[in-house]
């Protein structure tokens, strides 16, 4: 396998675009990318582009990627239309990886896209529902309700069990909010305080409206090489990726005692790139209700069983922090259009890692990241797909 | 009224019998699972699953009250998982006749199978489903 560069990353901010396609949010995220990395379309030999609810809501069922890519002026290449749920764009970045990193192309690009504001929310959360296997969704389960007290994760049970007050529960929106708040990309871009996150109003218990991300339109974008011809197109900080590595999720029957798929598949991860929790400098990682990202502290190796709240209190996920998390604002602040969100973290961090991400740039320059990504939910008391790629520079 | 999954649930005609889930069961190795499926995700081996009647009767494992409803359903709604004694944790909604406020539902509390329409909407009204409900309380009763 050959080493991968990452040489551009584009984006559209995430937000209420209702008057544009699928192809006008995704043309500004591509040439971000292409004039970043400094390669024309014509150059570019391989497409993945991920997207989950397009067909359901905009009615283009099949080849959206190429819809989406001819727009963009890119056509002819072999083009591979990706869904994976909330992982798609990272199952997309993965495709590109493996293009590249088998010398079956030397220049891939990795889109996401998603349009989910199509002026009807109950439609789109319909459209959303469809993301769970049916025999969950057609009983009226939401992912909400799969945060609060679906097996996998049941941060209701973790508040009990851990002792976690209201507030520690609000930390990580109050935090992700404040970095949102410094990014232009991001759809929410208020900094909030734990006493709104906790007094909005209830959606399922114990989650409040402003501890889940929103509905949301947006993309992004990257164009991956060789790393041996990554200098002949960017001179900017050269950005590999050291592992990028996808799980789906398995049946677990009650007293299943395996880990579970996000330690496993960021285990993997670590170990793929050969690192570990500890010299990740900043991580993106899949805060879809926000306070999953005080569980995912855990089970992506960064604290000890209930020590989330902590990590906030002591300044260490913090912008100003030693391990800062989601300091584009997360899913919940930064936005989460689905099929976009996987390389809108990548986007993050790219900037991050080359010192360009302005206002919310990170002070000790980051050398290693990682983006954590999933999507889905099955029956088998697991989320259907998990994603965790790592960066290094 | 139809029976929204005939193959997950049974609604027995004969008097004195009671309605029941349609699981699958391992001959291998044991594990119970809901829905049936053909393959069996424990062992893994094929045509090795056999159906079994599972669910009259199960342990509260977490609950929840949603303040939102998607399209063809009602809010505030309680959302539970419950674990059945033959094995699977499955997701279920609540019968009715219980109000939906905090203190009526314990987790660990012994839940019985009731058959009701999904919903109480157009959409809804006339598919039958499982729910559950505490096991020996009188409707309304807090727990």
């Amino acid at each position: 396998m050959r080493e991968v560069a990452i040489i551009g990353v584009g984006a559209h901010p995430s937000g209420r675009f209702l008057d544009k396609p699928l192809k006008a949010l995704a043309y500004p995220a591509i040439w971000g990318a292409l004039d970043d990395a400094g390669v024309k379309a014509t150059d570019i030999n391989v497409a993945y582009v991920g997207n989950s609810l397009g067909g359901l809501l905009t009615g283009q069922e099949g080849v959206r990627g190429q819809v989406v890519l001819q727009h963009s002026g890119i056509t002819g290449i072999p083009i591979i239309n990706v869904e994976n749920a909330c992982a798609s764009a990272m199952t997309a970045l993965r495709g590109a990886w493996l293009e590249v990193a088998s010398g079956a192309a030397d220049i891939a690009l990795a889109v996401g896209v998603e349009k989910m504001n199509v002026g009807d929310n109950a439609r789109t959360i319909g459209a959303l529902s469809g993301v769970s296997e049916l025999d969950l969704s057609e009983l009226g389960m939401q992912f909400t309700t799969s945060y609060a007290i679906h097996p996998k994760i049941n941060l209701k049970a973790r508040m009990q069990e851990y002792g976690w007050t209201a507030a520690d529960f609000a930390k990580p929106a109050v935090k992700n909010s404040y970095n949102g708040s410094l990014n232009p990309l991001a759809q929410h871009r208020k900094p909030l305080t734990i006493e709104e996150v906790v007094q909005s109003r209830v959606i399922v218990d114990p989650l409040t409206l402003l501890m889940c991300s929103s509905i949301s339109d947006g993309a992004a974008a990257a164009v991956l090489c060789s790393a041996d011809i990554a200098k002949r197109f960017s001179s900017k900080t050269k950005i590999t990726i050291a592992s990028c590595v996808l799980q789906s999720g398995v049946y677990r029957l009650p007293g299943d005692e395996r880990p579970d798929s996000a330690t496993t598949s960021s285990q993997a991860a670590y170990e793929k790139a050969g690192v570990g929790p500890k010299d990740i400098d900043a991580i993106e990682l899949h805060d879809a209700m926000a306070p999953s990202e005080l569980m995912l502290y855990e089970r992506l190796g960064l604290c000890g069983p209930g020590e989330g709240p902590k990590l906030i209190d002591e300044h260490v996920t913090t912008l100003d922090g030693r391990q800062p998390v989601n300091p584009s604002g997360g899913l919940c602040s930064r936005g989460h259009p689905v099929g976009a969100t996987g390389l809108l973290q990548i986007y993050e961090l790219v900037w991050q890692m080359r010192g360009e991400a302005g206002a919310r740039q990170i002070e000790k320059r980051p050398k290693v990241t990682m983006a954590q990504n999933q999507g889905g939910l099955l029956l088998g008391q697991d989320s259907a797909v998990y994603g965790c790629t790592i960066l290094k520079s | 009224m139809k029976i929204l999954n005939p193959d997950n649930l049974r609604v027995p005609t004969e008097p004195g019998a009671t309605p029941c889930l349609l699981g699958n069961r391992c001959r291998d190795c044991g594990s119970v699972v809901f829905p049936k499926m053909p393959v069996c995700p424990s062992c893994h081996k094929n045509g090795n699953m056999e159906e079994i009647e599972i669910g009259r009767t199960g342990k509260l494992y977490s609950h929840t009250i949603s303040y939102f409803a998607p399209k063809g359903f009602t809010a505030p709604a309680f959302q539970i998982f419950v674990d059945l004694p033959e094995g699977p944790r499955i997701f279920s909604l609540v019968g009715a006749g219980f109000p939906v406020e905090r203190g009526v539902l314990e987790d660990g509390m012994e839940m019985r199978l009731v058959v009701e329409p999904l919903a109480d909407t157009a959409e809804h009204k006339e598919e039958l489903t499982y729910k559950y409900v505490p096991a020996g309380k009188a409707n309304g009763a807090r727990a």
